[in-house]
């Protein structure tokens, strides 16, 4: 599908790129340069800051009100986790819906879809019940803990993610396992040791794109979480702004700035593996 | 390898720390980012006397009301709040709040009007420290004189508006139906009529009366002069003003801050007499409320009563939020301060917003009405006219 | 192999055994503290999954439990609990059970005119009981648990360090004020009754009169104003005087299918419904395809071996999803405000005043603005998992293709696109079923506005659904009504079930179950 290209073609590609570049990250270099303002008016900066300044970012790491670090370090730390088991739980239920057949498994399948389309709006309320309920016998997942926090996303993890990784098993030919069966695997052992391999591209999808909704989640976690200590990013930066006329917005944009990080890092290492080409050597259809 | 991981994940996992609520014994206190250095210093203080512990919590100013409504019944709330006075009715309905209980001496040391904004049914709710409304603030280099009637501010400030330059004589934030009120009030626009025995009428909406109506042709003539400018929200207007390129606005002691860091000689007085008469503008008060689910109502209470009531605290939390203090013994240390003298002349003929449930239902079509005059979208008479329509259909009104 | 099953076994027979004695551990605690109902989830929780697992016919069942718990507790719990709450009246002045509403009502008091407050002295014994000594009208003695007037000084008072005051009576000693303060949460609980009236703490060295201000009758469900002598019944879960006066907090009461109804004849819903949920389709819609179509786009690019800097290139575009929404929605309003965004005045500068866009003020432009933003927001998701499907094409099937002289365009519309959707459609489903209810960017970015003149409905040009129901659901006429925003959200889950279900027909997808190899 891809051959090499003319001057001119590899020209419009670039350009094309570019333009999608520009059109990305435009509202972030406003941030960005939000961040450096030395006054905090969002309206009224121009793209490059007449007295640009690094105290915001001091700011954030030092300021004993806003414990910019802790939350960082909460964030990245319930994000990765998360998706890891997300990753898990989901691969599991894709490859049980993929390869057998069972009573339930159309409706199941149909009912994952459908549930995620819930409005959850109201879900607050029943949420915090249950988060007491669960810290009455084991305070380590009650209200307040990261442990409560993950389960919750945990909650949310088959659904669409369930119906992508199904999709990709099923371009996977099941001669493989059969083969595998033959030398006396269970389906658990083909699973992990032959399939898990070679999907790495769709592990590395759901991997990112849970990190990231759990990343920048601030409904849930505002709810869950109650003291600095123990705060998400989207959670302890709300703070800065929902003072209708008590505005930081600069520290605050100095905060967006550096939560971009993390995801981009995790991205980097991913996409990688997002298009790794499927090592589809060892069969030949 | 990926074995390690998943160990260290899972020990991770098991990391948790304990919940956080009202445990007796113990106090817990919600403070904003502003006041919350002031409540740390309290606290300590607090501590120090009796060895009893203080926690203090940040959250949001605006997320509270709705973050007691559920951890309140579920004993994760705190012991002492803070909160405005507008969101009083719906906090007691809720059943959310203590009453306080304040000596009558103690009473009277506080500005009246702010007391009466926080009791329902004969009762206290909340220990008053704040209480704010809009003023005009203009730029003393711009306007070194101000004119004593809002007619010649307009006409001032035409001449000095120059949109190319982007210059601007006055501008009214948004417009809002907080900000804008003045111009309704003066010639007697209300939002709820009183009823004979004093209480709001929500069935007598006053937004599309004679009074209202002039207002609006106010505002809709300040649009067309090319003095008001759509999209000129809080950001904007205190940027600009900052800057030094808007000469006066209508804003409230929460601006002054930005002002004073931009270093402008600025100026704070009531706003000028419309038509003749004196504007009304609506007053806001913020107070120390303690939570019905408490476990410490009697330690809340102390702390409020003795540890907050006092002058000292009163004025740093001016400093730090730059509102007029409700304690009258601290304002009175204040009479020097030509900022407070501004706000409380522009506020003295102030009335407290309505803190009915029924207020829900009258800020979207009054701003809605406000949005379609600075666009031209509407007349202004039909836009009100609608606006006052549509919330009493809300309201299920005859 | 021998050994390693019945080692396999032996892991799962003692993994099933924990997770009973838990279930039953979790199912006892709760029946003993009282839910009967809840007490039972467990136990049937822990039976389904033995029996899952321990059943050979069920065995592809056992890989979706761990998914399928969390989810049924997460996700299906609150979804009950919604529906429930939409049957109910929650809402401003309607939020506490009912026990809970009149045990706040029994706890309140007053105190009549020119009630007196006494000074106290509290003494405790080594066993821990209590002693006051209140000083006000009278001087009451309450010594175990009868409240009888002294004079001073009487013998069995002692003071020992002769300021004056009782230091020691009988076994009990004074408590300093350090250590009153220590004891106040159990100190506020205590009542004090003599001749009639009850006094109480209310502060480090007061007792003040507190009689209960309410009387509860239940049998005939009137709460009685001591006070004033007023009778209150229950109305709807609020404590109403013949008068109408109402006392808070009330309590919320199950009201039926009532907020159902409410919605269907509210005129205020039924007058721009149809113009709203047009809309809401429409913005869905066109989210889900341009962003599709921009995702894939930049996939098919950046999968391209021969583009130089692809890593670089793909970080930078994925940018747009490592910010969290609420900063970005806001950063575009800012830069779409009329007359000093960004976007405006870089507008202006080449087209003088027509390029002065009304992205916010005008309703098409509006509409359009909502949906750039959503683009903004939604390629990266798009793109990522473009990316990722797009390796599972076999690459033989380019390769024979091009062999037979077929296009690029040919190839993409032939081989790529066909294999994409498959594997994609129900996630453009879901996509769009995530769009319809997109609140977060409708409230953020415009909140449903600009408002359209000469309608007595609060609908703006860019409410969708959802935005628009939930308002009138907290803008009306009594506060915060949750039951009817309960009531909302399901009814707006069946329409866009029964749309994706009909989706799901038109596509084919659920066909693809049974043609799977």
């Amino acid at each position: 599908m891809y051959s090499r290209h003319s001057l001119i073609g590899s020209m419009a590609r670039h350009a094309l790129l570019l333009l999608a570049v520009a059109f990305a990250m435009f509202p972030f270099l406003w941030v960005l340069s939000a961040s450096f303002n030395a006054t905090d008016g969002m309206q009224m900066q121009q793209l490059i800051p007449p007295k640009p300044t690094l105290a915001h970012y001091k700011d954030l790491f030092t300021s004993p009100q806003y414990k910019f670090g802790i939350w960082l370090w909460n964030s990245v730390k319930i994000s990765l986790i998360t998706s890891t088991f997300v990753v898990a739980l989901t691969a599991l239920a894709a490859y049980s819906f993929s390869r057998f057949r069972f009573k339930g498994r159309r409706v199941g399948l149909l009912g994952l879809l459908l549930v995620q389309m819930f409005p959850q709006m109201l879900a607050i309320v029943a949420l915090y019940v249950l988060l007491l309920t669960m810290g009455d016998f084991f305070p380590f997942a009650g209200m307040n803990t990261h442990t409560g926090l993950i389960m919750i996303y945990l909650g949310g993890a088959m659904g669409f993610n369930t119906w992508l990784m199904k999709g990709y098993f099923d371009t996977i030919p099941r001669s493989l396992e059969e083969s595998a069966k033959v030398d006396g695997a269970t389906p658990f052992q083909a699973f992990v040791h032959i399939i898990l391999p070679l999907v790495r591209p769709i592990l590395a999808t759901i991997f990112v794109l849970t990190f990231i909704s759990v990343y920048s989640d601030f409904m849930i976690a505002s709810i869950v979480l109650r003291t600095a200590e123990q705060q998400t990013i989207p959670v302890g930066l709300r703070v800065l702004i929902s003072d209708n006329y008590g505005n930081r917005w600069a520290l605050f944009a100095a905060g967006a700035v550096i939560s971009a990080l993390p995801f981009l890092v995790v991205f980097l290492v991913a996409q990688r593996s997002l298009v790794s080409g499927l090592t589809r050597g060892g069969v030949k259809e | 390898m990926k074995r390690v991981v998943v160990l260290v994940l899972g020990v991770l996992l098991l990391a948790g720390l304990a919940a956080t609520a009202s445990v007796a014994g113990k106090l817990l206190i919600w403070a904003d980012d502003t006041r919350t250095p002031i409540m740390q210093e309290v606290a300590a203080r607090f501590t120090a006397a009796y060895g009893v512990e203080v926690e203090i919590q940040q959250v949001g100013f605006s997320d509270m009301p709705g973050q007691l409504l559920t951890a309140g019944p579920a004993g994760e709330g705190p012991d002492i709040l803070i909160g405005p006075h507008d969101k009083l009715g719906e906090l007691i309905q809720n059943g959310l709040l203590e009453p306080i209980v304040l000596p009558t001496a103690v009473i009277r040391d506080f500005n009246p009007s702010a007391i009466t904004a926080f009791t329902w049914g004969g009762l206290l709710y909340g220990v008053p420290y704040a209480i704010e409304n809009v003023a005009l603030i203009y730029n003393k280099a711009l306007l070194p004189v101000l004119p004593s009637t809002f007619e010649g501010l307009l006409t001032l400030a035409k001449g000095l508006t120059d949109i190319e330059a982007g210059k601007y004589g006055l501008l009214i934030q948004e417009p809002d139906p907080y900000h804008t009120f003045a111009l309704f009030s003066a010639g007697g626009g209300y939002i709820f009529g009183y009823d004979a025995s004093g209480v709001l009428n929500p069935c007598d909406v006053g937004l599309d009366n004679a009074g209202s109506i002039a207002g609006a042709k106010l505002l809709d003539q300040m649009v067309k002069d090319g003095i008001e400018v759509a999209g000129a929200d809080y950001g904007l207007v205190t940027g600009l003003f900052g800057q030094g390129k808007l000469a006066a606005m209508i804003g409230g002691p929460w601006t002054l801050s930005d002002v004073q860091k931009a270093g402008i000689n600025y100026g704070v007085a009531a706003i000028p007499t419309i038509g003749g008469n004196v504007p009304k503008v609506f007053s806001g008060v913020q107070a120390f409320e303690i939570s019905y689910y408490s476990k410490n109502k009697v330690l809340a209470n102390l702390f409020v009563k003795d540890f907050l009531v006092t002058k000292p605290v009163m004025l740093r939390l001016f400093e730090l939020g730059n509102r007029p203090p409700c304690y009258l013994p601290a304002l009175a240390d204040l009479s020097g301060n030509a900022d407070i003298q501004g706000f409380a002349a522009a506020g003295g003929n102030s009335i407290p917003m309505p803190n009915i449930p029924q207020m829900n239902s009258v800020w979207s079509p009054w701003s809605d009405a406000l949005g379609f005059i600075v666009n031209q979208t509407l007349d202004p008479e039909t836009a009100m006219k609608n606006a006052a329509t549509q919330i009493r259909t809300t309201l299920g009104c005859p | 192999m021998r050994d390693s099953f019945l080692l396999r076994h032996s892991a799962k027979i003692l993994g099933l055994g924990i997770l009973c004695a838990l279930a039953i551990y979790a199912a006892s605690s709760l029946f003993v503290a009282g839910s009967y109902g809840l007490a039972a989830v467990p136990v049937i929780a822990a039976g389904i999954i033995t029996y899952i697992f321990l059943s050979g016919r069920r065995y592809p069942i056992r890989w979706l439990v761990p998914g399928l718990l969390f989810l049924f507790v997460m996700v299906l719990y609150p979804i009950g609990y919604t529906f429930l709450g939409s049957l109910t009246n929650l809402g401003t002045g309607h939020m506490l059970p009912r026990e809970q509403a009149i045990e706040q009502l029994l706890g309140r008091t007053y105190a009549p005119p020119n009630a007196e407050r006494c000074s106290y002295l509290v003494f405790q014994d080594a066993a821990g009981s209590f002693v006051f000594l209140l000083q006000g009208r009278n001087t009451i003695l309450v010594l175990d648990g009868q409240a009888t007037a002294v004079s001073l000084p009487d013998e069995r008072f002692v003071d020992e360090t002769g300021d004056g005051q009782p230091d020691r009576i009988l076994n009990y000693r004074r408590l300093e004020t350090r250590e009153i303060v220590a004891l106040l949460p159990t100190l506020q609980q205590v009542r004090v009754v003599y001749e009639g009236v009850t006094f109480g703490i209310d502060s480090l060295t007061e007792f003040s009169v507190q009689m209960p201000r309410y009387s509860y009758d239940k049998a005939t469900e009137t709460m009685t104003d001591l006070e004033t002598g007023t009778a209150y019944t229950a109305v709807q879960g609020i404590y109403t005087s013949v008068k109408g006066e109402e006392i808070y907090p009330g309590y919320r009461v199950w009201v039926g299918f009532a907020n159902y109804v409410r919605l269907i004849t509210n005129p205020q819903i039924s007058a721009p419904f149809a113009r709203v949920f047009l809309w809401t389709i429409a913005f869905a819609v066109l989210s889900v395809a341009l962003s599709f179509a921009l995702g894939l786009g930049l996939a098919m690019l950046l999968n391209d071996p021969h583009v130089r800097m692809r890593t670089l290139y793909r970080v930078l575009v994925i940018v747009p999803y490592a910010i969290p929404s609420f900063v970005t929605i806001l950063v575009w309003r800012g830069m779409l405000n009329q007359n000093f965004g960004v976007i405006n005045q870089m507008l202006m500068s080449l087209f003088g005043s027509a390029g002065r866009v009304q992205w916010l003020e005008n309703p098409w432009v509006a509409k359009a603005a909502c949906l750039l933003v959503n683009l903004w927001l939604g390629y990266p998701y798009m793109m990522i998992v473009a990316l990722g499907a797009l390796q599972s094409i076999p690459h033989e099937l380019y390769e024979a293709s091009y062999v037979d002289g077929a296009s690029r365009w040919q190839q993409f519309r032939k081989i790529t696109l066909p294999m994409l959707l498959m594997p994609l459609a129900p996630l453009l489903i879901g996509s769009f079923a995530f769009n319809f209810n997109n609140f977060n960017l409708i409230y953020l970015l415009t909140q449903g506005r600009p408002a359209v003149p000469n309608t007595l409905t609060p609908a703006g040009a860019t409410d969708i659904l959802l935005s628009y129901t939930y308002r009138l659901s907290f803008e009306g006429q009594r506060g915060n009504q949750l039951g009817l925003a309960c009531a909302v959200s399901v009814m707006i889950f069946l329409v866009i079930a029964t749309i994706s279900a009909i989706n799901f027909r038109m596509t084919g997808t659920l066909e693809e179950l049974s043609k799977n190899v």
